[in-house]
């Protein structure tokens, strides 16, 4: 994977327990970047993370992070708020994009909590490209929810925020009640957050990014054969092997991420066959993420 | 077996005779008192320094001892802050697969002390942990150590009574951290080698290093 190498400029608290993260390339201007992406955050133990860009795409010289420290966090978010200081050097991947904003008149934005970040670009790019636009901010407190302040400065009524502490869980049957039919939804935040958005808006106009794994339930695992096309070799995947690990076994070099099938960067081009996709990103068609996903049939063949 | 296998015995006159036995009296009258500052660095919780060491300590050693005292050595390893703080007084270790002996759990069902020594690659001071522990399949704890989508089954909780940190002297003098050193595993035999012979296995030695190599794949 394309990895850039940044320096940690500034980290700073923007909520109880949230931090902002300014990284700036050392090469000369980072890979451009659209609302909605995320980059990789490579940490000097070992994990890598995924984080959405929450700062000014047009600004190449840094890119903008936000990470919420975890209360159940395995070692990612804890590392980010207790041991990384600034100066120090960080390699980032280039941006993708699984959450891309697409042309609409209108756009009803729906963040819980540190699931703003996607959505704080994303805002500014539908005011700029004059779209009417809303956004529910929905977090416990004002104080835990990051960039409070700067949105309503910026944006006034378009943005509601709303403060489950003192007033619940905002009301997403009444919202799409009123939704315009050609309004786009999009929607980040905590799990329950995305299941109610799911259950209440028409699924074509709902845009949803996961930040963790949904609880899925499968057949136990087959091994499989996987062909691949290109350099006429076939790879046998064991029922407790990853797909993505026994590639990379076999001597491919697949780069992954989040391994769980959330980030996208083990993407791979399928020629045939029936896989059974298991992430939580929607794989396009004649793509799969073989980190988690694997074979319904017999076999696939993957451009490899 | 081949003449390699043959111990001879040359540190002392026959084969009967032991190395004298010293009490530990004689012991300190060698040795010495350690000086106030190093009695002083015993701790009996984590501080800064102790949190930020096992956040980047990928390995450890863990001793625990059965009933009647006799211990173990067991090696955990993962990424680097594997075992979890949980306050300032406590750990957590996760348990991944491994040979299902559970020579640790058996001993601390038994005998509840503990002793780790973490280890940070390229750090010659080690970390020394000792306290009292226990197993748990508590879920907030096991969720910590979800790694490549699989949660550890079981963890040790550790309460810690001592923490120091200790001198790199024996990390010095062992040149640990050369990656020269390295070349020593070349002068051994393939773990391979070693089951054929230890199991009395009429297999080719590669074939069953390959094996394991096999099964080294699945670490989680």
């Amino acid at each position: 994977m394309a990895m850039q190498r940044t320096i940690l400029e500034k980290a700073e608290p923007v909520a109880e327990g949230a931090v902002s993260l300014l990284l700036r390339g050392t090469d000369g201007p980072l890979a451009p970047w659209e609302p909605g992406a995320h980059i990789d955050l490579a940490l000097p133990n070992w994990l890598t993370r995924q984080y959405s860009l929450c700062g000014d795409p047009a600004d190449l010289d840094t890119y903008r992070v936000a990470v919420r420290h975890d209360r159940l966090s395995r070692g990612g978010s804890e590392y980010i708020h207790l041991f990384l200081d600034e100066g120090h050097t960080l390699d980032v991947s280039v941006p993708r994009n699984n959450f891309p904003l697409l042309p609409a008149p209108e756009y009803l934005f729906l963040a819980g909590g540190i699931g703003i970040t996607p959505i704080l670009p994303m805002l500014t790019a539908a005011v700029e490209a004059g779209s009417s636009a809303t956004l529910v901010y929905t977090g416990r407190s004002l104080a835990t929810m990051p960039f409070a302040d700067e949105l309503r400065a910026a944006y006034g009524s378009r943005v509601r925020i709303h403060a489950t502490e003192r007033h619940g869980r905002p009301d997403f049957a009444a919202e799409a009640a009123a939704l315009g039919a050609r309004t786009l939804v999009y929607c980040c935040g905590p799990t329950p957050m995305l299941e109610a958005a799911e259950a209440a808006f028409p699924t074509q106009q709902l845009h949803i990014e996961h930040f963790r794994p949904t609880a899925k339930k499968f057949a136990p695992n087959e091994p499989f054969d996987v062909h691949c096309a290109r350099s006429q070799r076939t790879v046998r995947v064991g029922a407790e092997d990853s797909m993505l690990d026994a590639l990379n076994h076999a001597g491919f070099r697949i780069p992954s991420g989040c391994r769980e099938g959330v980030c996208g960067s083990c993407e791979i081009t399928l020629v045939d066959g029936e896989p059974e996709h298991r992430d939580d990103i929607g794989a396009p068609p004649g793509r799969m993420y073989c980190c988690v996903s694997r074979a319904l049939s017999s076999g696939l063949t993957v451009d490899l | 077996m081949t003449s390699h296998d043959q111990l001879t015995t040359i540190t002392h006159a026959s084969p009967q005779a032991r190395p004298r036995r010293i009490s530990y009296a004689e012991v300190r009258a060698r040795i010495g008192e350690p000086e106030d500052m190093i009695k002083r660095k015993v701790r009996d919780r984590l501080d800064r320094h102790a949190r930020r060491f096992i956040a980047h300590s990928p390995f450890l050693a863990m001793a625990t001892s059965d009933a009647t005292g006799l211990p173990d050595s067991s090696p955990r390893g993962d990424y680097p802050g594997f075992v979890k703080v949980l306050d300032e007084r406590t750990l957590a270790i996760p348990d991944r697969p491994g040979n299902q002996l559970a020579d640790s759990f058996r001993n601390l069902a038994e005998n509840d002390g503990i002793g780790l020594m973490f280890v940070v690659p390229g750090m010659r001071e080690v970390l020394r942990v000792n306290g009292r522990a226990y197993p748990t399949d508590e879920p907030d704890v096991l969720a910590r150590m979800r790694t490549e989508g699989k949660e550890a089954e079981l963890a040790i909780v550790v309460e810690l009574t001592e923490i120091f940190f200790h001198c790199g002297r024996a990390l010095i003098r062992s040149r640990l951290w050369d990656p020269a050193s390295q070349a020593l595993a070349g002068e051994l035999p393939s773990i391979g080698e070693i089951a054929a012979d230890q199991f009395g296995l009429d297999a080719d030695p590669r074939a069953l290093t390959d094996m394991l190599e096999d099964d080294y794949r699945h670490l989680y």
